[in-house]
């Protein structure tokens, strides 16, 4: 059974929608709660009203920092957070009250009306201001913003410069990286009668640490605090400090009200108040010979705890144990410190501290190999740890295979690598480039010097021979309860369907440390094994005179019988039956505690790590010169993680790990200016779609080792920690300099840094109200009877709904999607009501307005086309509304139904700018004329997004034009989108087009023209420094597009 | 408050409805129908997919009395008593499911998919699920599970 394909055994319920997460769960006479966030990210609290609030029917209790009665901090190492803050605010996602209430909608409109007054300060945001000696202390309580310094020394890092041939200085910076669970967080908490105490439930990934958070916090022992965890909507690190925090509002308030309380947050409040991963400054030295040896290595990080420590002091020790990377060096002299400020608070996320420096020390090593012309696969040959190597701690690395070599080799000639390395250079057009590149990595696996790791399991038998396992650690997802029961069952000779996992309770079982750093498998799993192997082992007691054996070994333990050659086979079922009606105890406990490693934490030296694990990734990507818009073509991924248990599970793990370390190089952008969240939602923070990431082939080498369950090691996060690395080693084999920051998004690739949009102070204290208010529909079915109504228009509602939500505002709608006569079509006419995959589906119509077709066949998603109408887009006036360009092209006129009868006005005058049109209060947009398209045309058109899909349109640009049978350009439109203040023609760039040939791209008049407006238009923009170059790199392409196009014809 | 009238899985329901419930909350809150799941509220994860009069929609920007008068089906009606689809099947057997949040919207997209293209390419299932997001599985176990859900037969998506 080990190392096959298995069915995940929780996979069931999951696909019919009956698995229950956190917010799933109701209770009899629950109370929902909602959180009063800080206005401010640094100050004081002078005043906190909560009146107004308690005035608001369905409230029940209000709870503030004096209602605390146990410990009021709380924290992993060190306890400098408050659930509830005392009289400061240290970030923007403090919670300063929490209301219960009889509704949710109750809940959230007493927590707008909770009034506090604040005395803001100046917030520290910048971590290296914050690590300045004279820096404001962020905690005064604590001497330093310095949370943690582990430094390393290795050798003479000096001398070793001294005796290098050449001296290499980089710097590198990452970002912030969130969780994206896309399940927000959820925590319920009940009055336990049984015990006096309190049961809590919700999407916790370490049960064991929210069970001692909340026992502190409300002053009760551990065995009044009984933790159950739901269904875990994914977590990868993300749902612990956190929720533990929610798990302290919610208890305090089902004490204070002796009611069930559950607190679901919304996607934003999640965004707002959870910990990321630490963005992190790397400063390397390195010096090595003309022939890539490395001599000396000399590193200085900074990680941004944001306003607490969390797991800061581990997050940072792996990063300082690793982050030279798999290779002997003989001098090493590292230093990371973790340091406060008033950002968000970073802490535990899948690759824990590596990911940074994988990135940091892998583009590193790729910059070395080009200086010393090397290949990237020679450098590390070079270089690479093998069997006996010494890491930078000191470390002998022995007892295990050291298989770094052996996967990038394997990965090399599973992906072609070095046949592709010459031909992606050749492949060059004008608008791509092509590049491959590599990363590799070692990583310790499981808590390592981090502190004791042990890990517990109960296996029982019952009389029937079926089976229950029972562990501490969590199932977030990544399949452990499946491979446990593969586990168990490869033990007892039974099958799967036998074995029950029970949902783990803190009252059942023993603390098994928390689900962290891929240890699942190699603690939790090596428990399953030993608690399964007694289990066995009192069976075979039974047995063993039937079979004449010694050991339990002897014997064949398989498809639910015993067997061996010579005797009666018996059936498992059977001897459970005999053995637990002859007192025989087929509960086991299994115990696995790993042995200790050291640390010494003034040298950094020491055994970090028990055994490792390796990995190798190639990503192959394409830039688009014009724009800088990155795409990965293909990752190859192979990993040694010991014996696979699960292989479907296993490269799912792969294909997930490798989809979120692409984000990270490239995507995802935790934008956070003066400490104020600005990416708030899924729309802003971007993750991977499914047209985003790319092909992945996975492979795993399967060395033995000594410590997990038949030699499995970890897997979940060295899949993360490579992709990052990988794609920026290809985008500088692409484009000849690699990227020194990730993410590598549009700005940086292509003018070499990142744009934020200025914060405003003013924009702090605006709080969207996610919910919505009070509304009345009105359902008219004809436009008279619509035009008399007195409201606002509801047609798909897939803009409309988002807004409410935001203001909570009390409105009268008025739906006018049950008007038929604004659903229909006929020859140009569109009905203002028609939806765009109606619009799609009509193929007659998008065979003449080709540019339309595509435009609006990217408009959001395919949930959001099929409801978005056309006429919505083009009243919404959003600046990145796709319709309206094309409608503008093409030279529609817009038809306009008022109580005066109807107007006509063109596309072109009805945008007046963002969110403003030439509407009339009252009227409705009743169609869309498009006219007759000019014929014989050619057309090109790009929407330019951040991702391949869900985009919010970062510019737009649509060009009609005539070919002469020359080849040049007798007549042309070209239509600008979310680019100048509203969108329209481009009419002195058409005229200079004019018998001009398109196949060089814009001509050079037609440029200049272009450059002159747009520098006029917006050059004061934050964006203009990439949106004016990117602009007219674009319009170059298309402008050749329509040259090919041409030619085809 | 309106009366509505909504088949939900083959169920004829009349509900009495504020005004500013989504649709989302009725089948949730009033049905007691929680495989459908709420992530983001604005539309962008896709987590709250349902089949609205055959089409994928969003249920979190639909109000419950726009879908007046509406068939829906929600992953609770993909099985037939007590069976599984052929797509939940192929979910489970190329372990296109981790944490299974994204799993209940992502299967409603698929069958949307299915139901109109029986034989859709690889891009297309792309395009069709590109508006649920997963975070776990990096898609491609989904992308396979739902061409081999197009490739078994004749069975009923």
């Amino acid at each position: 059974m080990i190392g096959e394909r298995v069915i995940r055994i929780d996979g069931e319920v999951k696909v019919r929608g009956r698995a229950k997460f956190g917010d799933d769960l109701h209770f009899p006479e629950m109370l929902h709660a909602c959180c009063r966030f800080a206005d401010i990210t640094c100050g004081k609290i002078t005043r906190i009203g909560i009146d107004k609030a308690m005035k608001i029917p369905g409230v029940v209790r209000i709870a503030l920092y004096a209602d605390v009665p146990g410990k009021p901090l709380i924290g992993a190492i060190r306890q400098d957070q408050y659930p509830l803050v005392k009289d400061r605010v240290y970030y923007q996602g403090d919670v300063i009250a929490i209301v219960a209430a009889t509704s949710l909608d109750a809940a959230r409109e007493a927590a707008e009306a909770i009034e506090v007054e604040f005395e803001p300060e100046n917030g520290i945001y910048d971590v290296e201001e914050a690590y300045k000696p004279d820096a404001r202390l962020i905690h005064p309580e604590f001497e330093s913003n310095v949370v943690v310094h582990y430094p390393l020394r290795k050798g003479d890092v000096e001398q070793g410069f001294r005796q290098s041939d050449r001296v290499m200085e980089r710097t590198y910076r990452t970002g912030y990286h969130e969780h994206a669970y896309i399940e927000p967080e959820t925590v319920a908490a009940e009055p336990e009668i049984s015990t006096g105490g309190f049961k809590v439930y919700g999407s916790i990934q370490n049960p064991f640490t929210t069970r001692g958070v909340v026992a502190g916090y409300l002053g009760i022992p551990l065995n009044r605090v009984n933790v159950h965890g739901s269904v875990l909507g994914g977590s990868f690190g993300g749902k612990d400090d956190t929720v533990n925090a929610m798990a302290c509002r919610v208890a305090l308030l089902s004490q204070l009200t002796d009611r069930p309380v559950k607190l679901t947050y919304r996607r934003e409040e999640s965004f707002r108040e959870s910990y990321k991963r630490h963005p992190y400054i790397l400063r390397y030295k390195v010096g090595y010979n003309a022939d890539g040896r490395l001599n000396a290595m000399k590193i200085d990080m900074l990680a941004d705890a944001g306003a607490y420590s969390s797991q800061t002091f581990f997050v940072n020790w792996r990063s300082v144990v690793q982050a030279t990377g798999p290779y002997v060096i003989p001098n090493v002299h590292t230093d990371i410190r973790g340091i406060y400020t008033n950002n968000v608070y970073t802490g535990a996320f899948r690759g824990f501290g590596s990911p940074q420096i994988v990135f940091a020390q892998e583009t590193l090593m790729d910059e070395i190999a080009a200086d010393c012309g090397l290949t990237p696969i020679e450098i590390r040959e070079i270089n690479g740890f093998r069997n006996g190597s010494r890491t930078a701690s000191g470390q002998l690395l022995d007892g295990h295979e050291v298989s770094l070599i052996e996967v990038m080799n394997r990965a090399v000639e599973k992906c072609d690598f070095i046949q592709k390395r010459a031909q992606y250079q050749s492949m060059e057009s004008e608008r791509y480039r092509y590049g491959i590149g590599l990363a590799v990595s070692h990583r310790g696996c499981s808590l390592g010097a981090e502190g004791t790791d042990a890990a517990a399991a109960v296996v029982s038998m019952q009389a029937d021979g079926s089976v229950y396992i029972i562990t501490g650690l969590n199932e977030n997802g990544q399949g452990l309860k499946t491979s446990f029961c593969m586990i168990a069952a490869q033990e007892l000779g039974i099958a799967l369907g036998d074995i029950v996992f029970l949902d783990p309770q803190t009252s059942t079982v023993t603390d098994g440390g928390p689900t962290v750093a891929s240890r699942g498998t190699i603690m939790g799993g090596k428990a399953v094994e030993l608690a399964a192997k007694e289990v066995r082992r009192r069976l075979f007691e039974t047995v063993k005179e039937h079979f004449d054996a010694e050991h339990p070994d002897d014997l064949e333990w398989k498809d639910g019988m015993i067997r061996k050659e010579g005797f009666e086979p018996m059936a498992i079922k059977e001897v459970a039956h005999k053995a637990a009606f002859s007192g025989v105890n087929l509960s086991a406990y299994g115990w696995y505690r790993m042995s200790d490693a050291e640390w010494h934490h003034h040298t950094g030296q020491g055994r970090a790590y028990n055994t490792f694990v390796y990995g190798c990734q190639v990503a192959e990507v394409r830039v688009e010169k014009s724009t800088g818009k990155l795409e990965v073509l293909k990752i190859t991924a192979v990993h040694d993680a010991g014996k696979i248990i699960n292989r479907t599970g296993a490269e799912g793990q792969v294909y997930g790990g490798v989809a979120q370390g692409m984000g990270y190089g490239m995507l995802e952008d935790y934008n956070v200016q003066e400490g104020v969240l600005k990416s708030e939602n899924l729309d802003e923070y971007l993750i991977p779609t499914a047209m985003d990431v790319p092909d992945i082939d996975a492979e795993f080498i399967e060395n033995p080792d000594d410590f997990g369950p038949y030699g499995a090691k970890s897997l979940g996060e060295p899949t993360l920690e490579l992709t990052a690395a990988a794609v920026n080693n290809a985008y500088f084999h692409a484009v000849g300099k690699p990227s020194d920051s990730i993410p590598i998004n549009l700005e940086k690739a292509l003018i070499g840094k990142p744009l934020y949009k200025p914060h405003r102070s003013s924009e702090t204290g605006e709080q969207k109200k996610l919910r919505l208010g009070e509304l009345t529909v009105e359902r008219p079915t004809t436009i008279e009877e619509a035009l008399r109504l007195d409201g606002r228009y509801l047609a798909g509602g897939t803009d409309l709904l988002v807004q409410l939500r935001n203001s909570a505002k009390s409105e009268r709608l008025i739906d006018i999607s049950r008007i038929e006569e604004l659903t229909t079509m006929k020859g140009g006419r569109i009905g203002s009501g028609v939806t765009f995959t109606k619009l799609l589906q009509n193929n007659e119509l998008m065979d003449r307005y080709p540019v339309l077709r595509e435009a609006i066949s990217r408009v959001g998603a395919l949930q959001i086309r099929n409801r978005a109408t056309i006429g919505g887009n083009i009243v919404n006036a959003a600046p990145c509304a796709d319709s309206v360009p094309p409608l503008i092209l093409y030279g529609a006129k817009l038809r306009i139904a008022g109580s005066d009868g109807m107007r006509e006005i063109n596309a072109a005058d009805f945008v007046l700018g963002a969110y403003k049109t030439a509407l009339n209060p009252g009227e409705i947009l009743e169609s869309i004329i498009l006219p007759e398209p000019e014929a014989d045309n050619v057309w090109s058109y790009y929407q330019l997004g951040r991702r391949n899909a869900m985009n919010i349109t970062r510019m737009s640009c649509g060009i009609t034009a005539k070919l002469n049978p020359d080849s040049t350009i007798a007549t042309c439109r070209i239509v600008q989108g979310s680019l100048l203040a509203r969108p329209g023609r481009l009419f002195d760039v058409e005229e200079a087009m004019i018998g001009q040939n398109p196949n060089q791209g814009l001509p050079d008049e037609a440029e200049t023209i272009l450059k002159a407006l747009l520098d006029k238009e917006i050059s004061g923009r934050w964006s203009s420094e990439y949106k004016i170059p990117a602009f007219i790199g674009m319009v170059n392409d298309l402008v050749r597009e329509l040259a090919g196009k041409g030619e085809q014809k | 408050m309106k009366r509505i009238r909504l088949n939900v899985n083959g169920i004829d329901y009349i509900i009495e409805v504020a005004d500013n419930r989504r649709l989302l909350d009725v089948l949730r809150e009033e049905l007691g129908l929680t495989g459908t799941k709420e992530g983001c509220g604005i539309g962008e994860c896709g987590a709250c997919t349902v089949i609205l009069n055959g089409e994928a929609v969003n249920s979190c920007l639909i109000l419950a009395v726009q879908a007046d008068g509406g068939t829906v089906l929600t992953v609770e009606g993909l099985e037939t008593d007590g069976e599984l689809s052929r797509l939940q099947k192929a979910f489970l057997a190329h372990g296109a499911v981790q944490c299974g949040f994204c799993t209940p919207g992502m299967l409603m997209s698929a069958k949307a998919l299915l139901d109109k293209n029986p034989h859709p390419t690889e891009a297309e299932i792309r395009e069709a699920i590109a508006g649920n997001l997963c975070r776990c599985t990096g898609y491609k176990q989904i992308v396979e599970a739902i061409d081999e859900a197009a490739k078994t037969s004749e069975d009923r998506a």
